[in-house]
């Protein structure tokens, strides 16, 4: 029998399967939409580059040596993505979970260690050796980063470092007729004197909060000499008693030279006190010499690298800086192209410059720039010192950042008000760096 | 054709059966997918060891983050602080915004502007409104530099400081955000409140605290109460603002247990014992949620 109109079955089914294709239809374009590829057309190659210092003349600085890369090799462009200076490691460990790194970063020495371990950074040797970049870098710049890795390789370019020096109110000193400092007495004198709390000024400004560690090793282990974290034993040096002294006598400087607010300060608020005019003495890097330039002028700035221990042994404290490559990257050439006109003597003398950074270009460092800068010319005076030994510095450990990160800073708060001694804050951490190196070396066997 | 009718009926319902399942199948894919997968995966990781910085050390071990969470005194102690800081922050925000809902309850000129600026603390995002007090708080730009140029207060002090004062800064900047919440709720309900009740009160004699017991706080219970447990939870799991006001406070003295999970799981990167703790203060909040609604016989008519 043939039926005008269809049974009402087909009808409710042809209903439904109608109405099914909707859904059907949004979940494709969904998916579609997530599987977004960069398709390199017209044969131009697209790198990214995530920075992980993000600041307003960092930005600008990055971009204008993108600049300079892109106009020497046309057929590469590099996008760049900044990350929040205090979170990027978290942004980077969540791509590399889900894959979805970019070509590009800019790491420190530590956080290769980290990166190491997911798997996430090319070595650089064979390319490094190929374009014979050995003898155009400092060898103990390249020595250093090979050091903070687990496996000894490279990992990232070796061509720039941040030193720790100490930045002074030279304009202060002078007003009140002191001279420029040059032992660990005169900067325990020196900042007293400049302390009058009753207006607001204080002789230093100590990082109690977010970060602190650095420069607690660059002030507590260059007075007392100590240039590693692990004795000849691979016992922890943390409870050597000249640190126990050292570090008791920077604990001091808190509340009787510096602020009170000081607890909590990260290096953002130690900056923005020395470049207001509340603290006369501020322990950093020279990277940040560029940055208090922006508000004070030369001579208001002195600079110098923390001083030697009593028996002459001056601690450098060295951290390089520089770029590295995803082992997932589609684009490893052009990826390495970026990395090589990083350590060239064109761009490496742009970068170390606008950074503040001591550059590992051997031509470079001949520059007269190099020699004009006060805080370049300090760490370098520093390093030719024939008792200069440089900080030795474990990161090459996986618990390293986590226990001087996370685990001391609330202990060191405890220190700072008084709750905790010296002496029991460093025998407990002294303990758990010998606990996390003997974990380290059993599963590492 | 009765012998067929029966057949014929019984498969036009065998055929259309599945039609509300298609229907309901792609919200039903979003929940599996957004929901069910990653709850599923953090029970998995608690299970685990898995710190991806230190692949040779992850493996199984079972209830052993548990048993480690049970001799942590962090956890404890970041327990501890954060039933402190529920219990102080939502009293504060039930009473100061219950005042501010009898307050513009009443009829005023202006009245629509200052009820748009009284909820307005709610419409600032977190971060705005932790850089907000950032600055009032600071030693050199904020409120404290005023007062020491007064004389009231040292230079270079500030409430985020100190220890115990930490604590009160903390929970003056999330009152000024979380009151307005309670206000609004409150409000609502007052507003169904017949005039015709409390003139009958006067005309019995009654006076203010009477009124309110008997016939404004009826109306608001069940605004109260919902509004009580939803920011109970929300502040249990308040992490924005602690994390960016005090980083867990000088230390350690303002650390609730979802920033000490933040803390383990994204800045240590120890996911598997970051997942126990989570589900650890999953288990609490169900229990409490089920409790204070059976407390409080929610869903039921007023007795």
């Amino acid at each position: 029998m043939m039926r005008e109109t269809p049974h009402p079955r087909t009808r409710t089914r042809r209903r439904a399967a109608r109405l099914a294709v909707i859904p059907a239809i949004g979940l494709t374009a969904l998916l579609v939409a997530g599987c977004a590829t960069g398709p390199s057309d017209d044969g131009v190659v697209t790198l990214e580059l995530w920075d992980t210092d993000t600041r307003p003349e960092r930005t600008a600085n990055l971009e204008k040596l993108i600049d300079m890369f892109e106009k020497e090799n046309p057929g590469i462009k590099v996008d760049y993505l900044g990350l929040p200076t205090d979170s990027y490691m978290q942004k980077i460990g969540t791509a590399v979970a889900t894959g979805s790194t970019p070509d590009l970063v800019t790491p420190k020495a530590s956080d290769i260690s980290a990166l190491v371990a997911q798997g996430a950074l090319a070595p650089l040797d064979d390319r490094f050796s190929a374009g014979g970049w050995q003898d155009q870098i400092d060898a103990s710049l390249v020595q250093t980063t090979r050091d903070a890795a687990p496996d000894g390789k490279l990992y990232i370019t070796p061509a720039t470092a941040l030193a720790d020096v100490m930045f002074y109110r030279a304009d202060w000193l002078r007003d009140a007729g002191l001279p420029e400092p040059t032992s660990w007495d005169d900067f325990d004198s020196e900042v007293a004197a400049l302390t009058d709390a009753s207006t607001g000024r204080f002789g230093y400004t100590i990082r109690g909060g977010n970060g602190f560690w650095p420069q607690f090793m660059e002030m507590v282990f260059t007075r007392a000499g100590i240039a590693t974290l692990f004795d000849e034993n691979g016992k922890s040096t943390l409870d050597d008693p000249r640190v126990v002294e050292a570090a008791q006598k920077y604990v001091d400087l808190y509340k009787t030279t510096t602020a009170e607010s000081d607890l909590t300060a990260d290096f953002k608020v130690m900056q923005a006190q020395f470049a207001a005019g509340s603290a006369g003495f501020l322990s950093h890097s020279i990277g940040s010499y560029p940055t208090l330039l922006q508000s004070m002028t030369p001579d208001q700035i002195g600079v110098t690298v923390p001083f030697p221990a009593e028996d002459g042994t001056q601690v450098l404290g060295l951290l390089t800086t520089g770029f590295a490559m995803f082992q997932s990257s589609k684009h490893p050439e052009e990826a390495w192209k970026f990395l090589e006109f990083t350590m060239s003597q064109e761009g490496d003398s742009f970068w170390a410059q606008a950074s503040g950074y001591i550059p590992g270009n051997i031509a470079v460092a001949d520059e007269q720039w190099v020699q004009d800068s006060p805080a370049l010319a300090a760490a370098i005076a520093a390093g030719a010192n024939e008792k200069a030994v440089p900080m030795n510095v474990p990161y090459y450990l996986p618990e390293y950042s986590s226990i001087t990160g996370t685990d001391m800073l609330p202990d060191w708060q405890l220190v700072l008000q008084g709750e905790l001694s010296v002496q029991d804050f460093l025998t407990k951490y002294a303990t758990a760096m010998n606990e996390a190196q003997q974990r380290y070396e059993d599963a590492t066997k | 054709m009765t012998a067929s009718a029966t057949p014929a009926s019984r498969r036009r319902t065998r055929s259309t059966a599945w039609y509300p399942y298609v229907l309901i199948g792609p919200a039903a894919a979003l929940v599996v997918i957004f929901l069910v997968y990653p709850v599923a995966s953090v029970f998995y990781y608690s299970l685990q060891r898995y710190n991806v910085t230190m692949p040779f050390y992850n493996g199984f071990v079972g209830l052993g983050n548990f048993i480690e969470i049970a001799q942590d005194a962090k956890f404890w102690r970041s327990l501890g602080f954060t039933l402190q800081w529920v219990v102080v922050e939502v009293g504060l925000q039930f009473v100061f915004g219950l005042i501010l809902a009898l307050l513009i309850n009443r009829a005023f000129r202006g009245r629509g502007i200052v009820r748009a600026l009284v909820f307005s603390p709610w419409a600032v995002a977190g971060i705005l409104t932790t850089t907000i007090w950032l600055l009032i708080y600071n030693p050199t730009t904020g409120f404290g530099h005023y007062l020491a140029d007064l004389g009231l207060v040292p230079y270079g002090t500030s409430l985020l400081s100190g220890s115990g004062t930490a604590f009160w800064a903390a929970v003056l900047a999330e009152l000024w955000k979380g009151a307005p919440f309670f206000a609004i709720l409150i409000l609502a309900d007052l507003q169904s409140i017949s005039l015709e009740l409390y003139e009958s009160a006067d005309v019995d004699g009654a006076g203010r605290l009477r009124k309110f017991v008997s016939i404004t706080w009826p109306h608001i219970r069940s605004a109260v109460v919902i509004a009580t447990l939803l920011r109970a939870v929300w502040e249990f799991n308040n992490v924005d603002l602690l994390y960016t006001l005090t980083g867990g406070g000088p230390a350690g003295s303002t650390t609730t247990l979802p920033l000490y999970v933040a803390q383990t799981a994204i800045t240590d990167r120890d996911f598997g014992y970051g997942s126990a703790l989570t589900i650890v203060a999953f288990v609490i909040l169900i229990v409490f949620t089920v409790v204070y609604l059976r407390a409080n016989r929610f869903g039921r008519e007023n007795a």
